[in-house]
């Protein structure tokens, strides 16, 4: 605990430091401050702790009694993780399968959203109401069915078998529709007016627009597609295919003995949000935010 | 938002827009990220579940394959141990995206429907490669062949084990003159060699590993125990469960009794207590290479005979080939050949702990030298194994409904006497259950020895 | 993306001059055929939802009435059978059980718990960011990781959380602790997500509401009971609903914790958990089906009493 509260710590010192020509430390603000130290340091110590152990030697890493710091640090796990191969492959996989997800449902719930929110046709209201019944299904309600359909299809262990079960988030076509029904259609009517077609006027006009609801709607699918587990640990059973979660729950996790490359391998899958998540907090945080608040 | 965050969000979408495209390209391919073939002729994909020490010596003999037979690329895949990896092949099978060769525990064989999921053995390319009937023990061999075709062939057989610290059992004055564990023949003697291990083991740790939470251990002790009662599961037929309540009683009684009699921490982790200095631990054969590793003097011996009679549970590794349609040709040749290869070198896998299950290995001067494998390699003749239904078998579906209630009994949230009870009622359901596969129950298809 | 900037600037520039026009009767004709037959732009997703939403639901409301097994050879239609097992099967009603005991320990922690953080750090002055990372940093692994982690942190001898508290407490392998396990690791992995929600509905409470309370002589506790919390109302009723529904479908973190066991003495086994295990070990895909079909069910009813009870409030308000 002592290590994860010198970090908090020392990086709080750092953000102090830059913030100091703002208000002066109140009574209540040091209290505020003391308290939001610890609740921080509770949330990063697990992790801190898997970075700690990643540097133990196996033996060391199943130790009783445990340590927080390695007594002797070494990266045998990491160079494990790296020389046993699975792992980098499954790094790929997960990249794949999430840009993939990512860059269709983007497509899709663009267009879709827009269609439901701004044209007309047949039947417009009673589809939304069946797509909006898609909310309640998901992997974990209907993974069953939905893996007789796929294996059906031919894409067990197939990156599509992956990728286009993930595509039809209905959710996310909710999002953009409440979007694109807050712009005012005098921009479209004027386009219109002047001679522009329906596809010309989305993509100039519209999709500009709704960067920010887009970049969430992005974000968001992106994080959720990375970090999937169910779906993918249902259709793939070939370990080459595997994307990170799945390949370190179901391969590395065996004997649960190797706690030092697990952690390794854990948070390899974890940095790559993290890393982006420090770069793009703003955005990251509205994102989040937008996407959940859409659901009000 | 200034100016150069322009910058940088254009490089951004510029790599953003080619990951994009090299992802859905990789995507196109559908084979995923080591399309790479190699520049071998034949690749013999196989699975198999073995981690830990069993997998590092599985991929020392599959490196001495391939140094043998350069034409021939192995593409080896591990997976988790237990329902995972059977749940994984099944549905591998199923969706026609299986392995060339895989491996299964031989209880499994009857219930992970035999022509559907699993393709027979060529018997003549075996021998070519080396491999006939003779060289195995016939029961074991037997057990492969279900309707008169070898499903499965048999690399070891593997036992529950009975481990003790040498140097705290000659404290206690629990050595014999040969330096192993004094034989125990009765449930009093046995806990009598317990309470004089315990005055002598080092204090905070308990006495005996038993795996008390865990479902699978739990179950196959019980296994063991109430076959050294004799107790019995079905006729013959299938058709009529025998299961003896009584014995199954005094077998969780006396596995609930260490728990009450204090000699077990429920809960504390069996292998590191073993290694810190606990006296006794139950545990598979293939803790061998971890206490080895550890470099504790120890030994090991089959289960002890409290019930009067030897008998310790067994299961085997058996190598199957999954169900392809298009099964034949070079690549099946391969499987066979590297299957009889890995049986016949089974030397380097005795060193896991298990015992080879070709029999001139067990004759050779090395096997007999190997401590403490020369030590249960009597438990081959004395094997407690589950009934030869569709339902059996590690993990299956017998194991996961009657390993909880051992657990409970054992755990104390259940009395032994209404956990054995339970026990009937659940195999009694059990046995008149269909094979969700072909639609039989185990007496329909259960005439399969 | 890079050009977008260019492009909001043209698109007003077009606006500008339409709008001084006066709408003509062609120009009404153009507006209105603008918006028509918009089928085309839905098509490409309800085409991945038929196949993938839809027919799924179809399929296993059929399979259900059947004794299909995983090789999706040979089914044969049986009725009401496994509807009518599945009824009678306490192991079923166990795992649900499981479920809704995770769901009602989890749901009101986390909300307490997201509010309490996001009162922090909007409170806290200085280094919104780094409260913002530490408390949702956790969301952003995978499941399985956190779970792992936990897991190791968790098991007896050689895990820190014993260690630093001095336990000696069997959290993975005691049947009245495990669960308990669960829920603290489901915490910590996402209490992140609610916190952001609520965060932001912090932020979007207008200043003026609090600087009239504080002319009127509200000290901070009447400010936050009598402005923050009815403000807070809708946010709260989505973080309950969002995470009643994500609990009741509890299987990532349990399985990994108990190594794909269904925990001690079946104590952590999830419905989730229960389906697939039928379907794809124990390969009875018609019963799993079965299974699916009535948790779609409960989930329907969930989000349909939530949406009910939104409605009334609403009516309520007027």
């Amino acid at each position: 605990m002592t290590t994860a509260e010198t970090t908090a710590h020392t990086a709080r010192t750092a953000s102090t430091v830059r913030s100091k020509s703002r208000k002066p430390w109140t009574t209540g603000q040091i209290v505020l401050t003391v308290i939001g130290v610890a609740v921080s340091a509770v949330f990063v110590a697990p992790i801190a702790a898997a970075l700690f152990t990643s540097f133990k030697s196996e033996a060391e890493a199943a130790e009783i009694p445990p340590h927080w710091l390695p007594e002797v640090w070494t990266v045998q796990a990491w160079k494990a993780l790296w020389e046993t191969g699975n792992v980098t492959n499954w790094f790929v996989n997960s990249l794949v399968v999430s840009v993939c997800v990512t860059s269709v449902v983007l497509a899709v719930s663009a267009l879709a959203g827009y269609g439901f929110a701004r044209t007309e046709f047949r039947g417009k209201s009673v589809l939304m109401g069946i797509v909006m019944s898609g909310l309640m299904i998901s992997p974990a309600v209907l993974g069953v069915p939905l893996f007789t359909t796929v294996q059906q299809m031919g894409m067990v262990d197939t990156y599509w078998g992956m990728i286009l079960p993930q595509c039809a988030p209905a959710a996310m076509v909710y999002i953009l529709y409440k979007f694109f029904q807050g712009i005012p259609r005098e921009l479209e009517e004027a386009a219109f007016i002047d001679g522009a077609g329906r596809w010309r006027v989305f993509f100039t006009i519209v999709v500009p627009l709704a960067r920010p609801s887009l970049a969430a709607v992005g974000i968001f699918t992106f994080i959720a597609s990375w970090n999937n587990f169910l779906w993918p640990y249902m259709v793939t059973n070939n370990p080459d295919l595997m994307t990170m979660p799945n390949g370190i729950a179901t391969v590395m996790n065996s004997y649960g003995i190797q706690w030092a490359q697990l952690m390794a391998g854990g948070l390899m899958a974890g940095l790559p949000l993290i890393v982006v998540f420090v770069f793009f907090q703003r955005q990251i945080v509205a994102g989040v935010a937008h996407t959940g608040l859409a659901g009000q | 938002m200034g100016r150069p965050g322009l910058n940088r969000r254009q490089l951004l979408a510029t790599a953003g827009g080619l990951t994009v495209a090299g992802s859905f390209g990789f995507a196109a391919l559908g084979t995923g990220a080591d399309a790479l073939a190699s520049g071998a002729d034949t690749r013999v994909r196989y699975w198999n579940l073995f981690s830990g020490g069993d997998g590092a010596n599985m991929i020392a003999m599959l490196d001495a394959f391939r140094k043998a037979n350069p034409g021939i690329d192995v593409k080896d895949s591990t997976l988790q141990w237990g329902n995972p990896f059977y749940t994984k092949l099944a549905m591998a099978a199923a969706g026609n995206r299986a392995p060339d060769l895989g491996v299964m525990h031989m209880g499994r064989v009857t219930g992970f429907s035999p022509g559907r999921l699993l393709d027979p053995w060529d018997v003549d390319l075996l021998a070519k490669y080396g491999v006939r009937e003779q060289d195995y023990n016939p029961a074991l061999w037997k057990r492969g062949v279900i309707d008169g075709k070898l499903y499965a062939l048999p690399l070891d057989i593997h036992v529950q084990l009975c481990f003790y610290r040498k140097d705290v059992l000659k404290k206690a004055g629990l050595l014999g003159d040969d330096g192993r564990m004094i034989p125990v023949t009765s449930t009093d003697e046995w806990f009598d060699v317990l309470k004089k291990a315990k005055a002598a083991q080092k204090k905070g740790l308990q006495t005996i590993g038993l795996w008390t939470n865990d479902q699978n251990f739990q179950w196959w002790f019980f296994v063991a125990f109430y076959t050294q009662l004799g107790g019995q599961w079905f006729n013959d037929a299938n058709t009529e469960v025998l299961f003896d309540a009584d014995k199954a009683t005094r077998v969780l009684e006396f596995l609930r009794r260490h728990v009450t009699d204090g000699y077990v921490i429920p809960g504390a982790p069996t292998g590191e207590q073993f290694i810190n200095g606990a006296p006794f631990t139950w545990e598979g054969n293939w803790s061998v290479p971890v206490f080895s590793g550890a470099e504790l003097d120890y030994g090991a011996t089959p289960l002890p005979p409290v019930f009067g009679k030897q008998a310790t549970h067994a299961e085997s590794h058996a190598f199957v080939l999954p169900h392809q349609s298009g099964r034949g040709g070079a690549t099946n040749e391969g499987a066979h050949e590297l299957a009889a290869y890995v049986v016949k070198h089974a030397l380097q896998w005795a060193a896991g702990g298990h015992i080879p299950a070709y029999t001139p290995t067990l004759a050779t001067a090395a096997y007999k030298k190997l401590t403490p494998q020369n030590e249960y390699v009597s438990a081959m003749d004395h094997q407690a194994t589950e009934p030869k239904v569709w339902f059996a078998g590690s993990t299956g579906v017998l194991a996961q409904d009657l390993g909880p209630v051992v657990v409970s009994s054992t755990m104390g949230s259940a009395k032994p006497a209404a956990v054995a009870r339970t026990m009937k009622k659940r195999l009694t359901k059990l046995l008149a259950s269909k094979n969700p596969m072909d639609g039989r129950t185990a007496a329909q298809g259960g005439a399969v020895v | 993306m890079t050009t977008s900037a260019h492009m909001t600037t043209s698109a007003q520039t077009v606006v500008a001059p339409a709008r001084a026009r006066t709408a003509t009767a062609t120009a009404t004709l153009r507006r209105k055929q603008g918006f028509q037959h918009g089928g085309w732009f839905v098509a490409p997703f309800l085409a991945l939802f038929v196949l993938f939403v839809i027919w799924p639901l179809l399929r296993g409301v059929w399979l259900s009435f059947t004794d299909a097994n995983i090789s999706g050879e040979g089914a044969s239609f049986v009725g009401l059978d496994n509807y009518r097992e599945a009824l009678n099967d306490s192991a079923m009603w166990e795992a649900l059980g499981h479920s809704a005991y995770f769901t009602l320990l989890v749901v009101p922690c986390i909300t307490v718990l997201a509010f309490l953080l996001a009162m922090l750090a909007h409170n806290i002055e200085r280094g919104k960011w780094l409260w913002r990372l530490c408390f949702f940093v956790p969301f952003l692994l995978p499941s399985t990781v956190a779970a792992n982690m936990f897991q190791w942190l968790f098991t007896q001898g050689i895990g820190l959380i014993n260690e630093t508290f001095g336990l000696d407490t069997p959290w993975l392998t005691d049947k009245s602790y495990a669960m308990l396990a669960i829920v603290i690791e489901t915490l910590w992995w996402t209490v992140g997500f609610s916190f952001l929600l609520y965060l932001a509905a912090l932020q979007g409470i207008p200043d003026h509401l609090y600087e009239a309370a504080k002319l009127d002589g509200a000290n901070a506790w009447h400010r936050t009971v009598h402005i923050t919390l009815p403000m807070l109302r809708n946010i709260t009723g989505l973080v309950i609903a969002l995470q009643i529904l994500a609990s009741l479908q509890l299987f990532d973190q349990a399985v990994v914790m108990m190594d794909f066991s269904p925990g001690p003495e079946l104590s952590t086994r999830s419905f989730v958990q229960y389906t697939l295990e039928q379907g794809f070990t124990s390969y009875r895909v018609g019963y799993a089906s079965a299974m699916s079909i009535i948790f779609f069910v409960i989930i329907a009813v969930v989000a349909l009493a939530r949406m009910w009870l939104l409605r009334n409030r609403e009516e309520g308000g007027r």
